[in-house]
């Protein structure tokens, strides 16, 4: 149900008198201590959070109970005591700058959050909009949440846990839920902001940079795609079925739909093992993975994407050796006859070298590559729009791989099987979390 | 000789040429597919290895509905004939985007080609013209045993002038909508009748002085062309605040998407602006439904029913199905999904072609087992829903 201009008005305003009560007694560490708290309620496997996510999720989100199970486990096992302090002191140089004049080199210093964050939440992978509510509650701000359509779940979860555990803090965020059409209602909500959280594709995020407030800061966070590159040296037949689970993992999870989800595997030749084996290992891999985690349904729009993507390479497959398709054993092409073409998961070998974007929803190409050089030059053109590269092994090479990717922009290399699990310390799109939303009063 | 290749084609050209009104049952069409499917197995290389892939093959096949579709995408990497390829008499290229490869479509002979293009356009499009002009047209080609070119034109003065906006088959050999515009205008078209693109570019002002001229003669009009042609040209009528009433028995057929050509609209924005401002009223408006990789049409049946509708039905040597794209199978009644066509006119090169439009089934006929349904156009309307990229965005950088 959409909200109205009022309830807008009234929730910023609540939250900003929570805000001044908050701020008036609550150390950052007692802040931390609370959303670590509450992340950690949501990990016990019996948790009612868990549990309640798991059954209103899917609806919204298309994922299916258990992808909902995995994405509670990979956003709140990131949120700790240990992780949110840890990036409050690498952001800041210290978590008590929010408190008190700290002295940082010969001058004193403290940093203070805006007044009043807009966050605008977008899709269905619920990890960064939680990450963006924590870091609202850190630098004590009022919050107000417009959640996605397609994820109302986790964040009012979230903020009904968290208010279980303090329920005065709790008051600092309110999560509301309007169309993106209603211009006047995003306008309502981002006038008064200090500072606007936007996630979503260009479109979205420029719109609403334009209707920020010229005063506010802006972080935006755009849709991004990811790739992954196994080098020679991880292609032994004692490394490959590890290798290929994780990577598995890393293509399945939020059934490929996440910016962090890779699209293409490169896969090094004159290993030991061929770029082919990774392939066939790769979907054996997605099956297993698939039968415990089963792919959401979709819509006949993606499912016809899926078809079309995918049905030119299955046809070539049949006599075209440089390609080749393995999709779930019922499925296949189908025809009326055939067991039901049912779509949860392929993998397509294709020898050409280019960088091509998936179909989505657990559809992976596998490309052999001469070595690193060669990938950075199929991905150059692509790079403003990558988010991760994983990579396998993290070893020198791939060391030397990350300094070129760096140079090209990338914001973040990681080993395969880490691609879906950031550090809550990450640089999200290359910049940091708290940094650019504080502004700082120095005594010296 | 290829004796069985010209049997085939001697025997759907019969069939076509019974016309569109008498539809052939499920056994007849069935009868005919079957031995397409068997020939075009036994010629065509990488369609035989898709086939062995599926498991399926003229001996295990019983039905038309199990023949193994072919995705258009496919024309692009692979060139799907029934003869050698050096013997095609035209070829067709898909336009696609620049950087995309185009997918064609080999010819091994005009007539059969054109033979399914004549009686289709007669029914859908010049249904009514009897009443305009006797009985010439519908009785001339659909009651005609042998529709060989030449036969059954009705008399060149009582032709309305089709006024064209593609290109001419000259200009655009690879064309396929050229290629029919040219037969139709060789066909039914009238005297004045015309291409308006010319190296290229539409000629909106020769255009606007040709409807002038019509306006003032009280001559009525045949216009044809793509959407995004007519756009350009509504947009160009507005800019100048034209405005035209054309004569009753005017008529026109727009066909294809927009695709990066122009503005999109929607089909009814579209009909309303052509009623609006070319006063060619909506129910007068027949959408063409057609691809490079096939040889038939399909249409809107508006101008038979005498209102617009955008239902379709596929002739009697055509059929159509709606896929689930989800399954693979076909769709539950009035389901959505993607259009798969069976055309025979097709036996060159391949019969069943899997498109990447989606579309929704509107009605069924018990006796032929063909269906009735409507063109939503191509699936590339997926809505995102998490924070990846994908093939389409990239695609746009």
């Amino acid at each position: 149900m959409s909200a109205t201009i009022e309830q807008i008005r009234e929730a910023i305003s609540r939250t900003r008198e929570a805000r001044e009560r908050v701020w008036q007694h609550r150390t950052t560490d007692a802040v931390i201590t609370v959303l670590a708290q509450a992340a950690k309620n949501w990990l016990d496997p019996k948790s009612p959070w868990r549990k309640r996510a798991v059954e209103q999720a899917p609806a919204t989100t298309g994922f299916s109970g258990a992808m909902v199970n995995e994405a509670v486990d990979l956003t709140f096992g990131a949120i700790t005591y240990e992780s949110l302090g840890e990036l409050l002191d690498r952001e800041l140089g210290n978590r008590r700058v929010l408190d008190e004049f700290c002295l940082r080199g010969r001058a004193h210093t403290r940093a203070m959050g805006p007044r009043l964050i807009a966050h605008f939440l977008a899709g269905n992978v619920p990890s960064p909009g939680i990450v963006s509510m924590c870091c609202g509650w850190l630098l004590r701000s009022a919050n107000l949440v417009r959640v996605s359509t397609r994820d109302p779940v986790f964040p009012a979860l979230f903020l009904e846990s968290v208010r279980e555990v303090d329920a005065e803090l709790a008051d600092c965020v309110a999560t509301l839920e309007w169309p993106r059409s209603e211009l006047a209602l995003t306008q309502t909500a981002v006038g008064d902001a200090d500072a606007v959280i936007a996630y979503g594709d260009d479109h979205t995020i420029s719109a609403l940079r334009q209707l920020a407030p010229p005063a506010a800061k802006f972080l935006g966070y755009g849709h991004k795609i990811s790739l992954a590159v196994v080098a020679k040296e991880a292609m032994t037949e004692e490394n490959l079925p590890r290798l290929a689970q994780a990577a598995a993992f890393d293509a399945s999870v939020y059934d490929q739909q996440g910016c962090l989800s890779p699209h293409v595997f490169y896969v090094e030749e004159r290993g030991q093992l061929g770029p082919r084996k990774f392939a066939a290992a790769l979907a054996e891999a997605m099956a297993a993975y698939e039968a415990r985690v089963p792919r959401g349904q979709l819509s006949v729009e993606e499912a016809a994407e899926v078809v079309k993507f995918r049905s030119g390479y299955e046809f070539a497959a049949a006599s075209d050796r440089r390609i080749a398709v393995w999709t779930n054993p019922s499925g296949g092409a189908a025809s009326p006859d055939n067991e039901p073409g049912r779509t949860s998961y392929a993998v397509i070998y294709d020898d050409s070298p280019a960088f091509r974007a998936s179909c989505l929803n657990r559809t992976v190409l596998v490309k052999p590559t001469d070595g690193y050089k060669r990938v950075l030059d199929a991905i150059q053109k692509f790079a403003p729009s990558i988010s991760t590269v994983g990579v396998a092994p993290m070893n020198e090479r791939a060391q030397a791989f990350a300094n070129e990717l760096a140079r090209m922009g990338v914001p973040r290399v990681c080993a395969i099987g880490r691609m879906q699990r950031p550090p809550l310390t990450w640089h999200h799109d290359g910049r940091p979390n708290l940094a650019d939303l504080v502004s700082w009063t120095d005594l010296a | 000789m290829d004796q069985t290749g010209h049997d085939l084609q001697r025997r759907i050209v019969a069939l076509i040429a019974r016309g569109v009104a008498q539809p052939t049952t499920d056994e007849e069409f069935n009868q005919l597919a079957r031995e397409v499917f068997a020939f075009q197995y036994e010629r065509c290389a990488p369609y035989r290895a898709y086939c062995d892939r599926l498991k399926l093959g003229p001996q295990t096949v019983a039905h038309w509905k199990q023949i193994p579709a072919v995705p258009t995408s496919a024309f692009k990497s692979f060139a799907l004939t029934c003869f050698p390829v050096g013997e095609a008499v035209a070829e067709f290229h898909t336009s696609g985007t620049t950087q995309e490869t185009a997918g064609k479509h080999y010819l091994r002979t005009l007539e059969l080609y054109e033979a399914s293009i004549k009686p289709n356009f007669v029914e859908y499009l010049l249904g009514d013209y009897d009443e305009l002009n006797g009985r010439e047209a519908r009785t001339a080609i659909g009651g005609h045993p042998d529709v060989g070119i030449g036969t059954g034109r009705p008399p060149l003065q009582k032709r309305l002038p089709m006024m064209v906006l593609t290109p001419s088959p000259q200009e655009a050999p690879h064309s396929s909508l050229s290629h029919m515009m040219g037969v139709v205008i060789r066909e039914f078209g009238g005297e004045n009748s015309q291409f308006y693109v010319k190296d290229g570019v539409l000629r909106v002002e020769e255009l606007v002085r040709d409807l002038r001229e019509a306006q003032a003669q009280h001559q009525p009009v045949f216009l044809l062309g793509t959407a995004f042609a007519f756009v350009h040209l509504l947009d160009h009528l507005a800019r100048q605040r034209l405005r035209f009433e054309m004569m009753d028995g005017s008529r026109a057929m727009e066909t294809g998407g927009f695709k990066g050509r122009s503005r999109e609209m929607s089909k009814t924005e579209l009909y309303g602006l052509i009623e609006q401002i070319l006063g060619v009223p909506k129910a007068r408006i027949v959408n063409e439904y057609g691809m490079t990789e096939l040889s038939t049409q399909f249409y809107d049946d508006s101008l038979r029913v005498n209102h617009q509708t955008d239902c379709k039905a596929a002739p009697p040597w055509a059929r159509v199905v709606i896929i689930d794209p989800n399954t693979g199978r076909e769709t539950a009644e009035m389901g959505r999904g993607l259009v798969r066509v069976y055309d025979l006119a097709n036996m060159w090169s391949i019969m069943c072609v899997q498109t990447e439009d989606l579309g929704v089934a509107s009605g069924a006929s018990q006796e032929s087992g063909t269906i009735q349904f409507e063109v939503h156009g191509r699936a590339a309307g997926a809505e995102v829903r998490g924070c990846s990229l994908t093939a389409e965005d990239l695609k746009l950088e």
